[in-house]
C-alpha cells in the first residue's frame, strides 16, 4: 500500500517533483543518463525520468479504474449468474459468451472513429469489454460455494438470498476477485498505449505505456539504452501491479475474517 | 517459480545443441517485412520491396539506371517518330521463359492488352494513350499513341512488367493467380507463406550471369528483431531502411557495412485547403514559419535526412528548382498572424480568427510510423507557442486514409484539418509527379488529396503531360515548385536518407539507385549488353 | 436417452445456436464497420490513378458493389456451403490460408497454454497452503512480475539473451528459410524455432493461473470441512491434495477452458515478435489490410472454438465437483 501510495503521490505531485517539464525539448536526444538527466533522454530529447513521473497519471488512473470497472461488472454478473441459476444465469451466461467473442481490434478501430480521443474512452472500453471473463470465473467459484452444505442449509433454513450471498458467497469471491483485478489493471495499463494510438487516446501524453512504446520502436533493445529507457517504465508497471497485489493481501486479512480463522486454527 | 525458470533452462539448454548451417558462399538472406503474394504483377504486395523483387523475375521492356533514367532492357534498339506517337521497339531475340519457352513481341502485346482488360491500379492507367499495337515478327512491334506523353517511356515502357501469353492467356481473375514464371534473372523456387521465399538464379538469362546464386527472404515482421538479426549474423541485410539511431553502432559493428543515399519519400504537412479557415494563405504561412524543419530534421532523423523544400521536389533531383527555398522563422509566423487579424483576443492561449473561431485543429498522423507520430508531436508544441491548438490524432492507416483520402479516390472529397503524410519514392521520379500532386481536376490531380485549385499550376501541369522533351520539362516545372512554393498547399517537413546495411563478406556488389535504395535489380544484375 | 438429459442439450442448443448466429451477423457487420477501404488490395499499389469505371469494375468483381444485405445474404449461403472465400490481399482460398497457419498456433499456444496451467495450478496451490511463507511471497513477487512485464520486451529480452547475445537458438521464422530438413534435424530445426516463442508465452501466461489458483484456494482453505479435517489429524498433504486443490479446480478449469477457446486466435504480439506464421498474424493483418474474407474466417473460427469451449467448460463442471448438479 505505501508503494502505491508513493506512486500516486509522485503522480499527483509531478509537477513539483520533475526535474524538468516532459514535453519540451530540454537536450540532445538518445542521451544516456546523467547527473542533469539521470534516466538518459528520449528519441526527440525530453527528459525520459519527468516522462515516467509525469506518466504514473495516466497510467495508474486508466489501470486502476478501467480494472474495478472490468473486475466490478464481472463479480457482479457472476455472483448474480451463478446464484441465482435458471433463466436469469442462462441469459446473462450466453452475454457473456457473445461479450467474449466480440473481435477486439475491429470494436476498437470502430469506436476510434466515432468517440475520439478521451481518456474515459479508454477506461470504458477496457472495462466493457474485459468483464465478460471475470464474471465466468466468479461463477464457477459461486456455482461450488452455492453447494456447499451450510450454504444449502441457510437457504433452506429459509434465510435471505441477499443475506446468504452476503454473508457466505461474496467473502468466497473476493480474493477471486482480488486476482482477477491485479491481472486485469496490468493489462489496463500495458493496452492503453495501443488504444492511445488506435486513436482512442492522446499519443502525444506522457504514460508508462507510450515511454515503453517510443523505446521499442526507436530500437532501444539493440543499444545499451534499454537499461535506462526501457527497464525503468517496465519496473515502474511491474511495482504497481505489485502495489495492487500488497494492498490486496492486507485487505485480504481485514475482510476475510474466515481465512484468519483458518490461520488461526 | 525457481522451480519454473530451472525447467525452462534446462529445457533449453536441451533444445541448444549447435546445428552447422551448411555455409554456402553463394547465397544472400534478406530480410524483408511482409508477405509480398506470389511476386507476379498482379499478385505483389508492397510498392517497396514488393515491386523491386518481383521485377527480379518479371521485367519490363525498359529499366530505370542508377539515376533513374529508363534505359533499354528487353528492348534492344528502338526509334520514336518525330510526333512522339510511333514508338518502333526492337527486343532482344533470345530472351526466354523461366520454363524455356522464347519471350517474343506476341507476349509484350499480349501484356499490354491484358493489363487494360484485367485493372491493376499501377499498369491499367499507364496504357490509357495506347491507340494500337502490332508486331512484325517475333522480335519487333509498334505501338501507336493517341497523343505524345512526357511520362511515356517511363510509364508504362520502364515499368510494365511483360507476362508470358502461353500462362496468362484466359486468366480471368488475375488476382487469385499465383504463377510465378517469368524471365527475369531469378525464379521463384520455393515460397511459404507467411515465412519466406527463396529465389533462384536463372541460368539462363539472356543479359548474363546473376551476381547471386540463390537469395533467401525470411519475413520477419519487427524492425527491432531484423536489425537483432542483421548484428548477430543471422541475415545478411534487409529491405528495410536502417532506423538513424543505429547508424553510428552498426558502422562500427564489425562484418557490417552501411550505405546511405538521398531518399525520394516525403514527410509533409499536408494541410485541406478547403478548410474554412486553412483555406486562408497567410495562416498555412504562418503555420509553415513555426514549423521548424530544420530542428526536426536534427531530432528525428538525427541529422540523416534532407529539409523539405516548399516546391516538393528533393534537392538531388534533376528537376528540383533552387530558388525556392525555405527557412521557418517563429517571429515571422508571429508577426504574419498579427498582421493577418488572428489575435487571442479571450487570453485564453489560443488566437481567433477576425470573426470569433479559434486556431483549432485536428492533426491527423499514422499510428504505425513513429517518426510521423513524433513530427506531429513537436509540430503541435511549435504551433502552441504562436498560439494555434493542433490536437494530435493517431490511429492506424485505413481509418486515416479514409478521413484524408476517402476511397483512394480525391474525387470523393475530404474530412481533416491537417495530417502528418507522406508519398513514397516513385512519386518523386514521375516526370508528371506534380500535376498528380496539385492538379485541381480530380482526375488529373489523382493524389492531391488537400483539394488545391491554383489555374496557373493546372495550366502548367497539363502542358507537363503533353511534353516528352526533358529540357522543356525542367522549364515547366520550375515554374510549377514557384507557384506551390508560394502557395503552401503542403508544407514539405523532410526527405528521409535511405540508410542501408548489409555483411559485405555475402555480396558487395549493391547499386544504390538514387532516392530508391539498394533493393533493385542493377545489384543483381549487369544491364545487359545491346 | 433419458428425455431429461435430451431436453438439456436441445436447449442449451438452441441457446448456443442463437449466440452463433448473432456472433456471425456481428463477425459480418464489424469489419464494415470499420473506416477505411480495402480497395488498395483489390487493385494494387498506386490505387489512386483508377478512373471510376475501373473502381466500380473491381467493386463489382469481389460483389462489394452489392447492398450490404445481400453481401450478408451471399456469405451466409456460402457458408453454408462451407465456403469462406478468398482473401482480397492474398487472392488465395481462406481454407488454405487458415489450415496453412493454425498448426503453428496450435502448437505454439496449445503447448504453451497446457505447460503454463499446469506450472501456474502446482505453484499457486503451494503458495496458497503456505500463505504468507517467504515461497508465497516470492511466488507472488515473481508472478506479478511476469504478469505485469509487456510481452514485447519479454520477448525481446529473451532474444537478445539466448538468441542475438548466446547465440543458442534462432529469433525468427518456423523454421529455417529454405533449407530441405527431413527426419530428426526437421524435428530439432522446429523445436528450436519453437523454444523462444514458447517460453515467452509461458512465462506471460503462468501468473494469470498462478493467481487464481492461489486466491482460489485461500476462499476454499477458509472453509468449516477444511478446518474439520486438519482438526481430526489429516495429513496436511492429503487435506492439501484431497480436499482443498480439488475444490480450487473449479475457477481454474474455467480460465484453463476460457484460453482453450482462444487457442485458435494465436498470440498477435509472440507471433509477431518471433516472426512466428500463426494466425493471431494473419488476424491482425486482415484487420489492418480491410481483408473482410479473412477476418470474417478466422472470427468465425476463434468463435466456434470459444463456445465450444464454454459448453465443455460447463459439462465438466459436475464431473470436476459432483456437488456442482446439473441445472
Amino acid at each position: 500500500m505505501l508503494l502505491l501510495g508513493a506512486l500516486a503521490l509522485a503522480a499527483t505531485l509531478a509537477p513539483l517533483v520533475s526535474p524538468y517539464d516532459p514535453e519540451q525539448t530540454v537536450a540532445d536526444p538518445f542521451l544516456p543518463p546523467s547527473r542533469e538527466h539521470l534516466l538518459g533522454t528520449n528519441d526527440v530529447g525530453q527528459d525520459i525520468l519527468s516522462e515516467l513521473i509525469y506518466g504514473a497519471r495516466i497510467s495508474l488512473t486508466v489501470g486502476s479504474l478501467a480494472a474495478a470497472l472490468a473486475v466490478g461488472i464481472g463479480t457482479t454478473v457472476g455472483v448474480v449468474a451463478g446464484f441465482s441459476g435458471g433463466w436469469t444465469d442462462v441469459v446473462l451466461m450466453r452475454i457473456v459468451d457473445l461479450v467474449l467473442v466480440i473481435p477486439f481490434l475491429p470494436l476498437v478501430i470502430l469506436l476510434a472513429a466515432y468517440l475520439g480521443p478521451s481518456y474515459w474512452n479508454i477506461i470504458i472500453v477496457i472495462g466493457v469489454l474485459a468483464w465478460a471473463r471475470p464474471a465466468r470465473v466468479t461463477r464457477s467459484q459461486v456455482l461450488q460455494v452455492r453447494s456447499l452444505d451450510y450454504v444449502e442449509a441457510a437457504r433452506a433454513m429459509g434465510a435471505r438470498p441477499v443475506r446468504v450471498m452476503a454473508r457466505h458467497v461474496l467473502p468466497a469471491v473476493l480474493p477471486l476477485a482480488m486476482a482477477q483485478f491485479i491481472v486485469a489493471a496490468s493489462n489496463a495499463i500495458l493496452i492503453e498505449a495501443s488504444l492511445a494510438f488506435l486513436g482512442l487516446g492522446d499519443p502525444t501524453a506522457k504514460s508508462w505505456g507510450t515511454v515503453l512504446y517510443y523505446a521499442q520502436v526507436r530500437n532501444a533493445f539493440l543499444s545499451g539504452a534499454w537499461v535506462w529507457w526501457v527497464l525503468p517504465p517496465g519496473l515502474l508497471i511491474t511495482a504497481a501491479t505489485l502495489g495492487f497485489a500488497l494492498t490486496g493481501l492486507s485487505l485480504e486479512e481485514r475482510l476475510n475474517p474466515r481465512v484468519r480463522r483458518a490461520r488461526a486454527s | 517459480m525457481r522451480a519454473l525458470v530451472l525447467v525452462l533452462i534446462s529445457a533449453l539448454l536441451v533444445l541448444c545443441a549447435p546445428v552447422p548451417s551448411p555455409g554456402q558462399a553463394a547465397s544472400l538472406r534478406m530480410a524483408i517485412g511482409r508477405d509480398e503474394g506470389s511476386l507476379n504483377p498482379y499478385t505483389y504486395q508492397s510498392g517497396y520491396p514488393g515491386w523491386n523483387l518481383m521485377t527480379l523475375i518479371y521485367e519490363p521492356l525498359f529499366a530505370p539506371d542508377a539515376d533513374n533514367i529508363p534505359r533499354p532492357w528487353l528492348v534492344r534498339r528502338y526509334t520514336v517518330s518525330p510526333d512522339g506517337r510511333t514508338w518502333t521497339l526492337a527486343l532482344h531475340p533470345n530472351i526466354r521463359w523461366h520454363d524455356g519457352r522464347l519471350l517474343t513481341a506476341d507476349d509484350v502485346k499480349f501484356t499490354y492488352e491484358y493489363v487494360r482488360s484485367h485493372t491493376h491500379s499501377r499498369w491499367t492507367p499507364q496504357v490509357r494513350l495506347i491507340e494500337s499495337i502490332e508486331t512484325s515478327g517475333a522480335t519487333t512491334l509498334v505501338m501507336r499513341l493517341s497523343a505524345q506523353s512526357g511520362g511515356f517511356l517511363m510509364q508504362p515502357l520502364a515499368d510494365l512488367p511483360i507476362l508470358p501469353r502461353h500462362i496468362w492467356e484466359g486468366v480471368a481473375e488475375p488476382r487469385r493467380f499465383n504463377d510465378s514464371t517469368g524471365s527475369g534473372p531469378y525464379r521463384l523456387a520455393e515460397m511459404r507463406d507467411g515465412q519466406f521465399y527463396r529465389l533462384v538464379a536463372n541460368d539462363a538469362y539472356f543479359g548474363g550471369k546473376p551476381k547471386v546464386r540463390e537469395i533467401t527472404l525470411p519475413i520477419v515482421r519487427d524492425a527491432t528483431v531484423t536489425f537483432t538479426a542483421l548484428r548477430a549474423g543471422e541475415i545478411d541485410t534487409t529491405s528495410r531502411a536502417l532506423s538513424p539511431e543505429l547508424v553510428a553502432e552498426f558502422e562500427k559493428a564489425g562484418g557490417l557495412k552501411v550505405v546511405r543515399g538521398a531518399g525520394y519519400a516525403s514527410t509533409i504537412l499536408q494541410f485541406n485547403v478547403e478548410h474554412p479557415i486553412l483555406k486562408d494563405v497567410r495562416l498555412r504561412q504562418a503555420i509553415a514559419n513555426a514549423v521548424n524543419t530544420r530542428l526536426m530534421v536534427r531530432l528525428l532523423l538525427l541529422g540523416y535526412g534532407v529539409v523539405g523544400s516548399p516546391g516538393y521536389i528533393h534537392p538531388d533531383s534533376p528537376f528540383y528548382n533552387p530558388s525556392v527555398a525555405f527557412a521557418a522563422s517563429k517571429s515571422r509566423a508571429v508577426q504574419i498572424l498579427n498582421e493577418a487579424g488572428y489575435i487571442d483576443r479571450d487570453r485564453d492561449g489560443i488566437r481567433e480568427t477576425p470573426d470569433g473561431r479559434p486556431l483549432r485543429f485536428n492533426l491527423l498522423t499514422l499510428a504505425g510510423n513513429p517518426i510521423r507520430v513524433r513530427g506531429a508531436d513537436l509540430i503541435r508544441t511549435w504551433l502552441r507557442d504562436v498560439g494555434i491548438d493542433a490536437r494530435v490524432v493517431a490511429q492506424e492507416d485505413a481509418s486515416i486514409i479514409a478521413q484524408v483520402w476517402p476511397d483512394f479516390d480525391v474525387c470523393k472529397g475530404r474530412n481533416f484539418d491537417m495530417a502528418v503524410f507522406g508519398w513514397s519514392a516513385p512519386v518523386m521520379n514521375r516526370a508528371t509527379n506534380l500535376r498528380d500532386l496539385f492538379h485541381s481536376d480530380c482526375r488529373y490531380g489523382t493524389i492531391n488529396i488537400g483539394g488545391y485549385k491554383n489555374s496557373e499550376v493546372d495550366r502548367l501541369g497539363n502542358e507537363l503531360a503533353a511534353t516528352a522533351e526533358p529540357a522543356r520539362q525542367k522549364r515547366i516545372l520550375y515554374e510549377m515548385q514557384k507557384a506551390i512554393a508560394a502557395d503552401l498547399p503542403v508544407h514539405v517537413l523532410f526527405y528521409q536518407d535511405g540508410i542501408y546495411a548489409y555483411r559485405p563478406e555475402r555480396h558487395d556488389a549493391w547499386v544504390y539507385q538514387k532516392g530508391q535504395g539498394i533493393v533493385n535489380k542493377l545489384s543483381f544484375v549487369d544491364p545487359p549488353r545491346r | 436417452m433419458d428425455s431429461a438429459v435430451w431436453r438439456f442439450f436441445a436447449g442449451r442448443g438452441a441457446q448456443y445456436l442463437l449466440v452463433l448466429a448473432l456472433t456471425v451477423a456481428l463477425n459480418f457487420a464489424l469489419p464494415r464497420m470499420m473506416p477505411g477501404s480495402p480497395l488498395v488490395f483489390l487493385a494494387g499499389e498506386d490505387v489512386g490513378f483508377l478512373d471510376a469505371e475501373q473502381r466500380a469494375q473491381l467493386y463489382a468483381l469481389h460483389g462489394l458493389d452489392q447492398p450490404r444485405w445481400r453481401q450478408f445474404l451471399t456469405y451466409v449461403a456460402n457458408l453454408a456451403r462451407g465456403e469462406l472465400g478468398y482473401s482480397f490481399q492474398r487472392g488465395r482460398p481462406i481454407a488454405a490460408m487458415i489450415g496453412e497457419r493454425l498448426p503453428w498456433t496450435l502448437l505454439l499456444v496449445g503447448l504453451s497454454l497446457v505447460i503454463a496451467t499446469a506450472l501456474g495450478a502446482a505453484l499457486g496451490a503451494l503458495a496458497a497452503w503456505r500463505r504468507g511463507s517467504a515461497f508465497d511471497l516470492g511466488t507472488l513477487g515473481v508472478a506479478v512480475f511476469f504478469e505485469s512485464a509487456p510481452p514485447f520486451w519479454l520477448g525481446m529480452i529473451l532474444i537478445a539473451v539466448f538468441g542475438a547475445g548466446l547465440g543458442w537458438l534462432p529469433i525468427f521464422g518456423a523454421a529455417t528459410a529454405g533449407q530441405a530438413l527431413a527426419g530428426w534435424a526437421l524435428l530439432v530445426d522446429r523445436a528450436r524455432h519453437l523454444a523462444l516463442p514458447l517460453a515467452t508465452l509461458t512465462l506471460i501466461n503462468v501468473p494469470g493461473t498462478l493467481l487464481i489458483t492461489r486466491y482460489s484456494m485461500l476462499s476454499v482453505l477458509g472453509e468449516q470441512y477444511i478446518a474439520t479435517a486438519r482438526a481430526k489429524g489429516v495429513r496436511e498433504q492429503d487435506v492439501l491434495r484431497r480436499h482443498a486443490t480439488r475444490n480450487a479446480l473449479l475457477p481454474v478449469a474455467t480460465v484453463f477452458m476460457l484460453n482453450l477457446g482462444y487457442v485458435a486466435s494465436g498470440a498477435t504480439v509472440v507471433e509477431t515478435v518471433f516472426s512466428y506464421p500463426g494466425v493471431g498474424r494473419l488476424l491482425y493483418e486482415a484487420v489492418l489490410n480491410r481483408d473482410y474474407p479473412v477476418l470474417q474466417g478466422t472470427f468465425l473460427i476463434i468463435t466456434v472454438s470459444v463456445i465450444a469451449a464454454n459448453i465443455a467448460a460447463d459439462m465438466l463442471y459436475p464431473l470436476l465437483d459432483p456437488r456442482v448438479r446439473r441445472r
